[in-house]
């Protein structure tokens, strides 16, 4: 795949060459068109544009400028956490339009190619996994559920009000107890959170026909005084979807009490599970 | 991107890309799904990025611990390794404290040596 690459393309400065950057493969049932309209996808692109492969698919594709997607411009963009942000949601603002009008197997952002040739030649080699992904994400969606707890001192602050009463054995005997006490209190929550992310967890893959644990967010996203203990995914039937977010808020309410926070988004494009089908997993 | 939590009902497939959480997209746009290699190399994605990423998530101990994310090891309400480190600390502390209140002839009342004195142990 790297054989374009070798070639002294270099030579000839671009003027006004494109690459094609590739978003999602489609189903042959879905509408003519991009869903999104012509208007959408990376800044400087052309119109968004339906590529046909193998197998009755679609690649929905645009032309993106070269120099603005060669090696290093894209690491210099990707780097800076504003421009890295344009370019992940005009990504997932097309994959997610896209999806509207049928199933849709996501590519990962900056799949590019140099030109539709070499990107029909790339997508047809994987045409067996794509039919097998969009077969499995056909009447589905993603949902994401977070569980979080606030910070032990918030919810749960020591006994230190009361004093507690001095046992008959002295002071050594109320330190110990003091100690204790404060080390069965920790505990307690710590087993009270992971219990809850696994609870939370196992109810809502109960209405999926296959999940995902990622790793928690850190506090940069969630707020210094959060911490996430459930980070998870699970492709859901769109008809049990209502009965998930009604499960859901059930255990948010039970949840509430212990200091934990639960959030329900969705529906996603099917990212986290198209990648699955060649058995070769995350 | 419809966040529920627990006020509103599943709505139609519609979510607005606009408003959904950027960690929540990165994590899913980056390295899911199937990857294929296209012409223009991003593999540098999993190093450039490294920096954005570690602010984002939590990704393993060690890289964590790096990026000064280390709540997971420090934070004895979430941290099973740092409730024993904490039991350690105060067993030890505890340990301390009896051989001083020992030495100092304050035996508690009621204490028998239970646990491995040498000199003790032999009540009858």
């Amino acid at each position: 795949m790297t054989a374009a690459q070798q070639l002294p393309a270099l030579a000839a400065p671009a003027t006004g060459t494109t690459v094609t950057c590739v978003f999602a493969i489609l189903g042959g049932d879905g509408p003519a068109a991009p869903a999104a309209g012509p208007e959408g996808g990376h800044e400087g692109g052309g119109a968004l544009r339906l590529l046909p492969l193998a197998a009755r698919l679609r690649a929905l594709v645009q032309d993106v400028p070269a120099a603005d997607f060669t090696e290093d411009a894209l690491r210099r963009r990707l780097a800076d956490p504003a421009r890295l942000e344009v370019c992940a949601r005009a990504h997932h603002a097309v994959v997610t339009a896209a999806a509207a009008g049928g199933p849709v197997v996501p590519l990962p952002l900056a799949t590019l190619f140099t030109d539709d040739r070499r990107a029909v030649a790339a997508l047809d080699a994987r045409r067996q996994q794509f039919l097998a992904a969009l077969e499995l994400v056909t009447g589905r969606a993603e949902w994401a559920l977070k569980v979080s707890a606030g910070r032990p001192e918030a919810s749960a602050a020591p006994a230190a009000g009361h004093p507690s009463p001095v046992p008959a054995g002295g002071q050594g005997a109320a330190y110990l107890a003091r100690v204790r006490g404060q080390e069965r209190d920790r505990t307690a929550r710590q087993e009270a959170a992971l219990r809850a992310a696994r609870h939370a967890h196992d109810t809502a893959a109960a209405f999926a026909v296959s999940s995902v644990r990622r790793r928690p967010h850190g506090t940069e996203v969630t707020g210094r005084d959060r911490h996430q203990v459930l980070n998870a995914a699970y492709l859901v039937d769109d008809a049990r979807a209502a009965e998930l977010a009604s499960a859901v808020r059930a255990l948010a309410g039970t949840y509430r009490d212990l200091g934990l926070h639960v959030e329900l988004s969705g529906p996603w494009v099917p990212y986290s599970f198209t990648g699955q089908t060649a058995g070769e997993g995350e | 991107m419809t966040a529920l939590e627990y006020t509103t009902a599943a709505e139609p497939y519609g979510p607005t890309p606009a408003t959904a959480n950027l960690a929540e997209i990165l994590e899913r746009i980056l390295d899911k799904g199937i990857v294929i290699a296209g012409d223009i190399k991003i593999d540098l994605l999993d190093i450039e990025l490294l920096t954005i990423r570690l602010r984002l998530f939590v990704s393993s101990v060690e890289t964590a611990k790096l990026a000064g994310i280390d709540w997971w090891e420090t934070d004895p309400a979430l941290s099973s390794r740092a409730a024993e480190h904490a039991l350690t600390r105060e067993n030890q502390q505890l340990r301390e404290r009896l051989a001083e209140l020992e030495t100092r002839g304050e035996r508690p009342p009621r204490r028998r040596s239970r646990t491995g004195d040498p000199e003790g142990g032999d009540a009858g």
